[in-house]
Formats: C-alpha cells, sequence, structure tokens
C-alpha cells in the first residue's frame, strides 16, 4: 500500500485488520468489531473521554490526568480507583509499559510472571495486550471516569483494537509523535501506515456512533523542545487523524517553563489547528488541548518538585488547557509509588480549583509570543504541504528526511537531527542551531536575538554549553541554565 | 576532540529503554573530557555494547536505563562478557535502574552481585562517574 494522506478503504482496513488479529493470541478475542462496538455504546456517557473533554471546553475547566500502569490486573484496578477516590483524578490512563510499546508480548509475559512472584511490579506499565481485551473491560468497570491509552507505541494497532472493544475511549499517540522520540529504527512511513491505521478504526466507531478521543503526544522528548516545533506535530496528526475520520482531538504540548511562552503556545495552538482543519474541509472537528507539566528532570527534593507541580498547574489554569497532565513528586527517581502519585494530583486540583474562571489577559507581550509561534509553526507546515505536492503524509516523511521539522534530542535515526534549542535570558525557548528549519530571516534573526540578550547578561558565547545548562537546571532547581 | 587519553568508552540505554537525552550528553562530556566513546545509543540489548567493546577494544562498559526494566535487562551480563572473552571489562549501570522508590542498598547489592563494578543511583552527573572512571581506569 502506497502511502499518502487519504481515508482508508474497507477492503484496506479489513485486510489489514486479518493481520493484526493473530499478531497475539488475545486479538482473537476482538475479532468481531460489530461486538466490539456494540460494547462500545453501551458505556455511560460519564465514562465518555470526548464528551467530558468537551464539556470541559464549553465550561472552562481544566481538568487533570494522572499517568498509571503496572503489570498485574488486579494492583492495576487498585491503583486506579485510589487515583479516582483518594486522589480525585478527573480522567483516568493506563500508562502501558515499555515490552506492549515495541510489540514484544512474550517478555510482557515474563514481566507479568515475576511481578505475581515478588509481589512487586517489574513492568512500567500496564500491559493491555497481554491482559486482552477481557482484562481491559474489568478496568473500565471497576472506574467510574473516562480511560485512556497512554503509552508510546510505533505499532499499536492491535492494542488500539482491545482498548476501543473494552470501551476505553480514547488514546494517545500518533505516526510522528509514537516514533521519533520513541523508536531508533522504524520509518516514519510506517508509522504513519500503521497511526493510519489506528486513526481509521476510531473513523468506524465514530460512523457507528460512538465517540472515540485521539491524542497526538505533545511534548515530544520533552526537553526544551521549542512551542513551534511541537505545535507543527500535533496540527500535523491532528489533521491526518481527522481524514481518517476522527472527530474528537485533543492536541497536546509540554511546559516549556516560561509562563507567557506556555499560555501562548496552548493559545496558537488551539487557534492554529482550529484553522488548518477548516481550511483542509475538516468542519465538524473538536479540538481541545492538553498541557504537560514539566516533562524534563525534575528535583529530586519532594518539596520542590511540588513546586514544579504546582507551577505547571497554575500556567494549565492560566492557558485555559482542556486537561493538564500531573506529575508527581517521585519523578526525579522513576515510577512512583499510589501514594505519591495521589498527593501530585491533589497539589495540582488545588491549584486549578484557585484558579478557576481566570485566564491570563491578553498583553503586547502574549500577542507577540503567538505571532511569533504561529508563524514558525506556519513555516513547517506549508513546506511539508509543499514538498508533498499537497500531500501531507508524503511531506511529512520527506520533510523529517530533510529536516523540514527536526526534534531535538531524539533516539531515532529517521530524525535529523541537526537544530538545537536554547532558553532565552527569560527562560523562553529559542532555536540556537536552526538546521534545515525552513523560517524566514525574520524568525531567525528573532531567535538569534534573543539568545544574545542571554550570552551578553552571562558573559558568554551563545553555544550548546547552554543547552545541556538547562537540560539540568530545573532538578537543579532553577529554570534557566546559569553558569555556575 | 575525543581519545585523547587513549580509553575508550562503551555507552548506550539497554533494553527496550529509549530515554535518548542523558545519552547524548553523556557522549558529549566524555568526548570533551578525551575519551573516545562509542555509543550504541538507545534500545540496546546487551550483545551491542558487547559486540562494540570486543571490536573497539574497549576499557569500560556503562550501561544506562531509565525506564525501570533495568533489573531484567542486566541480569546475565556479566556472563555474556566472560563469553565474549573480556570477563574483566569494567562495568557500570546507573540512572533509574528498578521500577519504583526502592531502598538503594538492597538495589546497589542486587546489581553489584550481577557482576557491575559500580552502580549509581538515580539523578548521579556524568561528571560524578567520569572521577571515578578515572581512578579506576587509572588516569590522572
Amino acid at each position: 500500500m502506497e502511502l499518502n494522506n487519504k481515508k482508508w478503504t474497507d477492503d484496506e482496513f479489513y485486510g489489514v485488520r486479518k493481520q493484526i488479529l493473530n499478531t497475539w493470541e488475545t486479538g482473537k478475542g476482538v475479532a468481531d468489531l460489530e461486538k466490539n462496538i456494540e460494547y462500545a455504546k453501551s458505556v455511560p456517557d460519564h465514562k465518555n473521554f470526548a464528551k467530558k473533554m468537551e464539556k470541559a471546553k464549553n465550561e472552562g475547566i481544566t481538568l487533570a490526568q494522572p499517568r498509571a500502569g503496572v503489570a498485574l490486573l488486579d494492583k492495576h484496578i487498585e491503583l486506579l480507583r485510589y487515583l479516582q477516590d483518594d486522589g480525585g483524578a478527573d480522567l483516568l490512563p493506563s500508562t502501558i509499559d515499555a515490552y506492549t510499546r515495541l510489540n514484544r508480548y512474550d517478555e510482557c509475559e515474563v514481566g507479568i510472571e515475576e511481578s505475581r512472584k515478588v509481589g512487586r511490579s517489574l513492568l512500567n506499565g500496564f500491559p493491555g495486550v497481554n491482559h486482552g481485551v477481557e482484562g481491559c473491560r474489568r478496568v473500565l468497570e471497576a472506574v467510574n471516569v473516562p480511560l485512556e491509552a497512554r503509552h508510546g507505541t510505533p505499532d499499536a494497532r492491535l492494542l488500539t483494537e482491545i482498548i476501543h472493544a473494552a470501551g476505553w475511549t480514547s488514546n494517545e499517540g500518533g505516526g510522528i509523535s509514537y516514533n521519533i522520540p520513541y523508536a531508533k529504527s522504524v520509518s516514519i512511513e510506517r508509522t504513519i501506515k500503521d497511526w493510519q491505521y489506528c486513526d481509521r478504526l476510531v473513523g468506524i466507531y465514530e460512523e457507528a456512533g460512538v465517540s472515540i478521543n485521539r491524542e497526538p503526544f505533545g511534548p515530544l522528548t520533552g526537553t526544551i523542545v521549542p512551542p513551534s516545533t511541537s505545535n507543527a506535530v500535533a496540527i500535523v496528526e491532528a489533521l491526518m487523524a481527522a481524514e481518517q475520520g476522527v472527530k474528537s482531538i485533543t492536541v497536546g504540548y509540554g511546559q516549556c517553563g516560561n509562563l507567557i511562552q506556555d499560555v501562548a503556545a496552548i493559545r496558537a495552538l488551539q487557534s492554529q489547528c482550529d484553522e488548518y482543519l477548516r481550511n483542509n474541509g475538516y468542519n465538524d472537528c473538536v479540538v481541545t488541548t492538553v498541557f504537560h507539566q514539566w516533562m524534563g528532570g525534575f528535583p529530586a527534593d519532594e518539596a520542590k518538585a511540588f513546586g514544579v507541580i504546582s507551577n505547571g498547574s497554575a500556567t494549565a489554569a492560566l492557558a485555559g488547557a482542556t486537561k493538564v497532565i500531573v506529575k508527581t513528586p517521585h519523578e526525579a527517581i522513576g515510577i512512583p509509588t499510589k501514594e505519591a502519585n495521589c498527593e501530585g494530583i491533589k497539589t495540582t486540583k488545588m491549584t486549578l480549583n484557585l484558579l478557576q474562571g481566570q485566564q491570563l489577559p491578553m498583553s503586547e507581550q502574549l500577542k507577540t509570543e503567538i505571532a511569533i509561534i504561529k508563524a514558525e509553526t506556519k513555516c513547517m507546515i506549508d513546506k511539508l504541504f509543499e514538498i508533498g505536492k499537497g500531500d501531507l503524509a508524503i511531506g511529512a516523511v520527506k520533510g523529517f528526511d530533510m529536516g523540514v521539522i527536526d526534534i531535538p534530542f531524539a533516539p531515532s535515526k529517521y530524525n535529523f537531527g541537526k537544530m538545537m534549542p536554547a532558553r532565552d535570558n527569560n527562560g523562553a525557548v529559542r532555536y540556537l542551531k536552526f538546521g534545515n528549519i525552513p523560517f524566514t530571516k525574520e524568525l531567525k534573526d528573532y531567535n538569534v536575538k534573543k539568545l544574545e540578550e542571554r550570552g551578553k547578561f552571562e558573559g558568554r558565547e551563545v553555544g550548546f554549553q547552554m543547552t545541556v545548562d538547562d537540560i539540568f537546571a530545573v532538578g537543579k532547581g532553577r529554570l534557566v541554565g546559569r553558569p555556575e | 576532540m575525543g581519545n585523547e587519553n587513549g580509553k575508550t568508552i562503551v555507552i548506550g540505554v539497554i533494553g527496550s529503554d529509549c530515554h535518548a537525552v542523558g545519552n547524548k550528553i553523556i557522549d558529549y562530556v566524555l568526548t570533551e573530557n578525551g575519551f573516545k566513546v562509542i555509543n550504541v545509543g538507545v534500545i540496546s540489548p546487551q550483545e551491542d555494547f558487547i559486540n562494540a567493546a570486543v571490536e573497539t577494544n574497549a576499557d569500560a562498559i556503562i550501561v544506562s536505563s531509565l525506564y525501570g526494566h533495568g533489573e531484567i535487562d542486566c541480569r546475565g551480563m556479566r556472563d555474556k562478557c566472560k563469553e565474549a572473552g573480556i570477563g574483566d571489562i569494567l562495568l557500570y549501570v546507573g540512572g533509574n535502574i528498578v521500577v519504583g522508590k526502592q531502598k538503594w542498598e538492597d538495589v546497589h547489592e542486587r546489581f553489584q552481585s550481577m557482576g557491575f563494578d559500580r552502580v549509581y543511583p538515580p539523578g548521579t552527573p556524568i561528571e560524578h562517574t567520569m572521577v571515578e572512571m578515572k581512578e579506576d581506569l587509572k588516569i590522572n
């Protein structure tokens, strides 16, 4: 099948589907798509992700969602109920383990078995494929809020079949955002096709009357990614999802740390995504936003970590994001206990409650920042359309090869890897090295000027050492990595 | 730049782990400090580290793991080194090498008994590891 950004035909979809369901034994359990849709229809509205997100957007509320997942079914249910009942999570996740993300289901079996033996989870998430549709339905039935699969899987086709059949009404990921930050040697052509499948499946559910939400993964590598880079990827994935029939799209952004820039990023993302969808003929999509609390290195000191969490929550509220993804005080050391996870949610919700109804008012600074982000984003997306001769999927494959969009610190060999970011003197993330990103001279000059201000203030050359210092700065207790 | 002190270090991120940021920084800092760095990158099985070490006659292997599966991924690595004829190579491991917050003494002992010469807790800067590595490799 040749890659292009066209809605799959039934022949294409059901042809691939047959193979996919045979890749692991639990695939058999989801073979009857009509029955799956029937089950999904029985999920009540308050447990429907798309509906809850749309309602929150209309009411101007920011919802809080943790990350969480462990190896064993009963333990996973216990964890989610705790986060719902004690933490007050508005939306629940099932974070999927790293073996599943690489389709290594036999290694998941080892992890499940050993976790049972030693009485603690040896997997870093919930192996949804191994637990199958029955297990995943038990999870949904045990909770009282919508459920989303959160992972990082380049080929999530079987997982996607299983979770939607189980009534989970949101799936995170996309052909770029679940490849470049998560894989080393999977081509973008491959992952775009595999995510077209996932999106087409959602389209089929939508056509049958079941609303399902899709969320491109906003933060990418989570390491000082300039807002326009992540916004461009989010919008491209939103457009490709809409083509396959997706109607509920949540575009995401990972906190960079400068308040004005973060608010600008979310506002630019919402309005620019709406614009691109409309201009490409997708008129009935509901676009919402997700703000990820700081995704980079955290302070090990838990009190300091709560500071980072509160700060991210405040920014999410002031930006007007529809939901916020919550970090925990254990972030610096890895996967949190359920108690630590719960504390993260409570901190977040308290901050959101205090700021409910307030948004950062427009100012000259905010206006400038929104304009810069939109202009930079437009340069990248329009170039993809141009080199794809109007086809965004083809343009995206070529564009990554050429460095039109270039994601910093990505493990994938399909990423160009010549762009480098650094913070300016106010902590906003700018482009330090442009690589092949097709910015206008004005945009390049603006970035250079901003970084030179910092260089002058710190009395050092603008260069990669700034980037390295910035990566560790928050962990050490400040936003900008000043020379020691 | 690179190889001014004559020592070769293999680095990488083990298992199904795709955390690339620390890996790129370790590469940068060690190279800046005169080491020859062979970087097998993320999502690397034990064999990739060991093959690279054999091919380049490396002095040490630094295994990183950030995602929690380190305990499963690192088992048997010392034996595989022995089989490959580099049984005495310095073997370091660091990162968030187990799932969740556990008592560090226990984790340290678990990995030492797997044959790792040095085991580093979460958040150890590469500069710290480098000082101890210079001691172990007798570099001034």
